[in-house]
């Protein structure tokens, strides 16, 4: 799973608000989605590249200055990209599982006879 | 007790223990590694090594007075766990194919790493040994089951052995990509020793148990113990194995001794186990989710593709003026030109080269079982063994290796491995050197004893046939699968047998049949030679007309093969028949029985193409050498192998050279001399008449008359 879905879920992370990586992970963790923040970092980095996100720095007092994400503009006009194919796939999935439910249903109720 | 340094770790100072710090080390050198060809690694490490420097100075806050492996080791399992992530990349390629329109582009670009750059691993995780079958059933897509049979099977035909090990060598681990084990390096694991922790560094190496390659070493002690070849039929297969199992692994054990360093210090040690960190995640996490950057490569590429052909265009402008627009594609084709000549060529060489010791190592495991009998002493079988080990295994196992790695892209040429196969090269050199130095002058003297004459009776009836018969029961009669002259075959364990006789005619001073025979041998010095010598036994048996000559002789492992060489010369008498049987096995010669003027050391009688008698013909001895019943001459020289020789010789050949000289001296010598003048006197004789019929015919003389004695024959001037 989550080729794509991986951005789409960054990027809606970030879209909520400037966001610092650690942050995505606990996000996304809250949210039952566990990945490693070796991933976590390639990412980012390709999506700023792609000048989907932009960043700024921010001292902390507890380590290094921290990176504090956010979405460019283009960064949003794809978020909504991938928003509608999400939503497409998702319905599309949907509708077949519903399908293959009733099916079954149906199935249970060929059976016996 | 551990010691702790400080490190400045982004921009801050971190006390850590020395082995923590080496772990991190690592760690970050795989990074480095890893994301070695990715655009923009330095702000991807940068974040990493930052979010570790930050969970470091959690620790710190916390109350921590140092770093230690423990924190290292749960900072990098936060930073990724292969497995999970191996997982994530299956399913994930699996998927991508489904999604739509914009994210479709994306993945298509990503997905196709993963899978397209299908590379060829050693599976760590699903290994009996080296998890180089279940790596191939992984590559090629079947059973490992199947592909375990077959190395199995292939391995009792001695072949799956060697290629194993070759693969095992070459094939990188999967644990390599998972943390750059390309750092593990091959150490003497001194915690772990018996000897020299020679075995325990292997199976660290290997990430197998040190147990297997103790056992490996072992095996030989125990085959020489208990004598493989006691075991009858069953180790017929394969030369090859038995060298494995032969007490050479002790000469290997001490070249590893030497060659290998100990693991001292613990960063040695760490890359020794070459500690498995979890890198694949990152790795993986890193091709699929190559998102914008495919596009910007291929951007990227243009740009240097452009750049590229700008400088190859200026450089071909200096170096020759051809008009603009040609310049820069006629550089780049003749540049193309001369890489694939060059590559052809080197591939040639390489080609030759390996197809060469193939020849070579093949040719001498075909002839090994006979180095018992040159060899003397264990110097010697050194040499040998280190000859064909490391002169000529190592260099095939070295290409061979490295074509695999090639093969599986693997771009790092390993300074361990090019090192070893060197040294191990360099060594074998001075083996083959040493060999051939030892055996040779082994060689050098020759024999000086005297010819025996051995008595005969006159047969009843006017022939003499010459028979042979094998001088031993044929009761292990191994033909040997190679054959090497003039070794015929193995009598016993420790018996060869040896073609080394030659057979002379010649005519007898008197009336009656005689046979001397002379023994002649090589030896390290004279009295060595002529011991040998002495020692050959030859039966000459008769049985009236018959005379039964040995087939060879034989040599033993004690005395040694110093080519020994047995010259029988048959003296046949005026109005006498003689007569070799079909099939005697060694060349007949036909001679003036006078041995030292025709066979000195640097004569020697070795092709099949120098028997230039026809066997089962009846010939008669005349006053002036051999007949056939139907009266043709036959001293050897007319039949159709000399006709060859002479025709192919032309002054290119120093041997047949010797032949024509030889020839000479067997013929008579005063009749050649007769024929040839009158011969040149005939000549010369037709030509002017010839001319002088030209000047009848023309009329006019005064032209050609210079022709006259150009054309004189000089021969008869001189006689």
């Amino acid at each position: 799973m989550r080729k794509g879905v991986l951005e789409f879920c960054i990027l809606s992370v970030i879209k909520q608000g400037e966001a610092y990586p650690s942050d995505i992970i606990d996000k996304m963790k809250a949210a039952n989605l566990n990945i490693l923040e070796g991933t976590l970092y390639p990412l980012l980095t390709r999506l700023k590249n792609a000048a989907l996100l932009t960043y700024r720095w921010e001292e902390s007092n507890s380590g290094p200055p921290r990176k504090y994400f956010s979405l460019t503009e283009k960064g949003a006009e794809f978020y909504k990209e991938l928003e509608t194919t999400w939503f497409e796939l998702a319905n599309a999935v949907k509708a077949l599982t519903d399908a293959e439910q009733e099916h079954s249903i149906n199935n249970n109720f060929n059976t016996p006879e | 007790m551990k010691q702790v340094i400080n490190i400045n770790f982004q921009g801050r100072v971190v006390p850590i223990e020395v082995t923590a710090f080496d772990l991190l080390k690592n760690y970050t050198e795989s990074l480095n590694r890893h994301f070695a060809n990715e655009e923009g690694k330095e702000e991807i490490i940068n974040d990493i090594e930052s979010r570790i420097g930050e969970l470091f100075q959690e620790r710190l806050t916390k109350g921590a007075t140092c770093i230690t492996d423990d924190d290292v080791k749960a900072v990098i399992k936060s930073m990724g766990n292969p497995e999970d992530f191996e997982a994530m990349d299956d399913t994930q390629s699996s998927s991508s194919s489904s999604s739509s329109s914009a994210s479709q582009e994306q993945s298509s670009a990503t997905s196709s790493i993963p899978t397209g750059n299908k590379r060829l691993y050693r599976n760590e995780n699903d290994k009996v040994l080296g998890g180089v079958c279940s790596g191939l059933a992984n590559y090629f897509n079947i059973d490992v089951v199947i592909a375990r049979i077959i190395f199995v099977v292939l391995l009792f035909s001695g072949v799956g052995f060697l290629t194993y090990i070759i693969m095992w060598i070459a094939v990188p681990s999967s644990a390599t990509v998972q943390i750059g084990s390309t750092r593990r390096k091959l150490f003497r694991d001194p915690d772990e020793k018996m000897i020299a922790g020679v075995c325990s560094g292997i199976g660290n190496y290997f990430g197998i148990n040190a147990w297997i390659p103790r056992v490996l070493f072992l095996l030989p002690f125990l085959s020489f113990l208990s004598r493989w070849g006691h075991w009858g039929g069953l180790w017929d297969f394969g030369d090859v194995i038995r060298f494995t199992f032969s007490p050479t692994s002790l000469i290997i054990y001490i070249i590893l001794w030497i060659v290998i360093p100990e693991a001292i210090t613990t960063s040695e040690k760490l890359e020794m186990k070459g500690e498995k960190v979890d890198m694949n995640s990152i790795k993986a996490s890193v091709m699929e989710e190559m998102k914008g950057v495919g596009k910007k490569a291929s951007n990227f590429g243009k740009e240097a593709a452009g750049t590229i052909n700008e400088k190859a265009r200026s450089m071909a402008g200096d170096v020759q003026n051809f008009s603009k627009r040609s310049r820069g594609g006629l550089g780049n084709v003749i540049a193309m030109i001369a890489k694939i000549f060059a590559y052809f060529i080197i591939g040639c060489v390489c080609f030759a080269f390996v197809m060469a010791l193939i020849g070579l190592g093949i040719f001498s495991i075909g002839i090994f079982p006979l180095k018992d009998y040159v060899l003397r002493g264990s110097w010697q079988n050194f040499y040998a063994w280190g000859t064909l080990f490391l002169f000529i295994a190592v260099p095939i196992i070295a290409i061979i290796t490295w074509l695999i790695r090639k093969i599986a892209r693997m771009k790092n040429n390993s300074k361990i491995l090019r090192l070893t196969f060197g040294s191990l090269w360099t060594i074998g050199w001075f083996c083959m050197i040493m060999l051939l130095v030892t055996v040779t002058r082994d060689f050098k003297a020759s024999s000086s004893l005297d010819e025996q004459t051995v008595s005969l009776v006159n047969p009843q009836g006017n022939k003499l046939v010459v028979s042979s018969t094998l001088p031993f029961t044929k009761k292990y009669y191994g033909r040997n699968w190679i054959r090497f002259e003039p070794f015929e075959n193995l009598v016993d364990e420790d018996t060869a047998f040896v073609r080394n006789v030659f057979v002379e005619i010649a005519k007898s001073p008197n009336d009656s049949f005689q046979v001397t025979m002379k023994k002649t041998s090589r030896g390290y010095s004279r009295a060595d030679a002529n011991n040998l010598a002495s020692l050959i036994r030859f039966n000459i048996e008769q049985k009236d007309s018959i005379l039964l000559l040995d087939k060879g002789i034989a040599i033993n492992k004690v005395d040694k093969f110093r080519n020994q060489m047995v010259i029988i010369t048959v003296y046949v008498p005026v109005g006498k028949q003689i007569r070799i049987n079909k099939g005697i096995g060694w060349p007949v010669h036909i001679g003036t029985g006078n041995w030292d003027n025709n066979w000195n050391d640097d004569y020697y009688y070795d092709s099949e193409e120098d028997i230039r008698w026809q066997a089962d013909v009846d010939y008669v001895m005349k006053a002036d050498g051999l007949y056939t019943l139907d009266n043709r001459k036959a001293d050897g020289w007319n039949d159709r192998y000399s006709k060859k020789t002479r025709n192919r010789n032309s002054g290119e050949n120093y041997r047949y050279d010797e032949y024509d000289k030889k020839a000479d001296s067997l013929r008579n010598i005063e009749e050649i001399k007769k024929q040839k003048k009158i011969d040149s006197i005939e000549r010369a004789k037709e030509k002017l008449d010839s001319i002088k019929e030209k000047i009848e015919n023309s009329g006019n003389g005064e032209p050609l008359s210079m022709h006259v004695w150009n054309v004189y024959d000089p021969m008869i001037g001189i006689n």
